[in-house]
């Protein structure tokens, strides 16, 4: 069950983007990929960053799974995107400890209540 | 134990040391705000060197999440005139890098005496140790992060610690190794909040907080104050207190913080800033006597242990399991109990014990050889190191 949050002026346009289903990457001149919230392309620094949105495809690099005082869980993931970015949310579709290190996963959006859509993962194979 | 200490880069007699160590009340203490606990501090450190605090001309001030402690406390101290003032902020990594500003100063002459305090104050009566360092508000890229269930660094450091053990086998035992083996050393300190002997089959029943981390091995949360009081060592031998030298310092500084990062959970600054700081003070970690970690996880302990090389690379978890921890173990790692059995003061919980330790006034768990101390700290999810190598002996001296 993920959470609710809001845009400000940093996030508006990445929010555009999830709310039509996209997780914007960032791309500089030399065509390397960065995270959403990169200021400066990850791999040469360059400033002049694009939006590009990501396939969806990706491996999760580690997991976790958090528990909740009323006795809920909720699976955590850390993804590295089939683009080369990694991105930290949490794993829907799933129980926790189905999916583990190296498992195929693939980008997806939840849209709660008052919020933003959320980007989210769930197994490739559901 | 050290043949010889000797440093390379500062002229004689302007060789930094500590020379003085305040404690605040520390845990539940409802009745000051930070910003009090900060002055308590300073004025406890620069009476325990025998100083007044008109010797004082610098100051380096650090805040914990709760904010309070600043430039103000030049002004709550009387202290005018400064040559020194800064609020500094590295997370964890803070209190050993104030020691490090502050010997810089001392050894270049930019000032003579410098108090560095750390207080906090997070914790409210009547509402849990949780709330005291949850998520505030989900906004913006914080607020993404939040919304996907990651809302706290208990969670970022439980995928980092996965990963370790995804990698190198380290297992849910050999966390707890480190939990079981700290609160042995805490039950000798007078100071810390948790004192009960702790088995290992306690430690796996302790509730989940974010697997793989129990309760037990996550740092608890204190209300209070710390302080250290540094100055040239020429200064310090006409003081009250036996000086604690500081022979070496390093820092490292990833810069990775939840971006692609090959080596996260897996290697972290102290890799850099441990043999940068022993090289400084001419010393292998053969010499090492004393190891004072920072501990907000378990995890910490065990990845810090292996970057500053006392075991190789992805052996952390056999090697804090091997009978290593603890008061009867191979080696003194953490003798106060840490953060996770003691007290919560940030970098200044590893930093106050190891001047107890250099000193030999730990009382109870006074380890016997303790002429070489090494002292980490480590803010943000392993994005921020400091190291310090202390030692009684000024430099040059056996
Ligand atoms: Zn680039």
């Amino acid at each position: 069950m993920v959470g609710t949050v809001s845009r400000d002026a940093a996030t508006a346009e990445f929010f555009d983007g999830t709310a039509r289903g996209e997780l914007l990457l960032r791309r500089c001149p030399e065509g390397h990929l960065s995270t959403p919230y990169a200021e400066a392309c990850e791999t040469c620094a360059a400033a002049d960053l694009t939006a590009v949105p990501a396939a969806g495809g990706g491996t999760v690099v580690s997991h976790a799974v958090s528990h909740k005082r009323d006795g809920t869980t909720l699976p955590l993931v850390i993804v590295e995107l089939d683009e080369g970015p990694w991105w930290w949310s949490c794993l829907v579709g799933a129980e926790p400890g189905q999916v583990t290190t190296g498992a195929r996963v693939r980008l997806t959006f939840e849209r709660p209540e008052g919020s933003e859509a959320v980007p989210v993962f769930r197994p490739a194979d559901a | 134990m050290a043949d010889t200490v000797t440093p390379r880069t500062m002229p004689a007699g302007r060789t930094p040391a500590i020379v003085g160590l305040g404690m605040t009340e520390m845990g539940k203490v409802y009745d000051r705000t930070a910003g009090r606990f900060a002055a308590d501090a300073v004025r406890l450190a620069v009476a325990d060197a025998g100083l007044r605090l008109s010797d004082v001309d610098g100051l380096l001030t650090s805040a914990g999440v709760g904010g309070g402690v600043g430039l103000g406390l030049a002004r709550d101290l009387g202290l005018k005139d400064l040559s020194v003032l800064s609020e500094m902020q590295s997370y964890g990594s803070t209190a050993g890098q104030m020691v490090q500003y502050a010997s810089l100063a001392v050894a270049s002459g930019t000032a003579e005496t410098i108090a560095c305090v750390f207080a906090d104050a997070p914790l409210r009566q009547g509402t849990s140790t949780g709330a005291a360092y949850g998520s505030r508000g989900a906004v913006g890229w914080r607020g993404v992060l939040g919304a996907s269930g990651i809302a706290d660094t208990t969670s970022m450091y439980a995928l980092a610690a996965r990963r370790h053990m995804d990698t190198y086998g380290t297992t849910q035992d050999q966390l707890g190794h480190i939990a079981v083996g700290q609160r042995a050393w805490a039950g000798m300190n007078p100071r810390a909040q948790f004192r009960d002997p702790l088995t290992l089959e306690q430690y796996h029943a302790s509730r989940w907080i974010t697997e793989p981390f129990h309760l037990l091995d996550c740092c608890l949360v204190s209300n209070g104050g710390i302080a250290v009081v540094v100055t040239s060592a020429e200064r310090a031998a006409s003081l009250a207190r036996p000086p604690v030298h500081v022979h070496g310092w390093g820092q490292a500084h990833p810069g990775r913080s939840l971006l692609r990062h090959e080596d996260f959970g897996l290697v972290s600054g102290a890799a850099r800033s441990g043999p940068a700081a022993l090289a400084m003070a001419g010393l292998s970690v053969s010499d090492v006597d004393v190891v004072e970690l920072y501990d907000c996880y378990t995890f910490t302990v065990l990845i810090t242990l292996e970057d500053y090389g006392f075991c190789p690379k992805g052996e952390g978890g056999r090697f804090v399991a091997d009978g290593t921890l603890g008061p009867d173990g191979k080696l003194k790692v953490n003798t106060g109990g840490g953060q996770l059995s003691s007290y919560y003061m940030w970098g200044m919980t590893p930093l106050s014990e190891a001047v107890l330790q250099a000193r030999g006034e730990a009382g109870e768990r006074q380890v016997a050889e303790h002429d070489v101390v090494l002292v980490s700290g480590n803010g943000g999810v392993l994005d921020h190191h400091s190291t310090l190598v202390l030692s009684p002996h000024a430099p040059g001296r056996a």
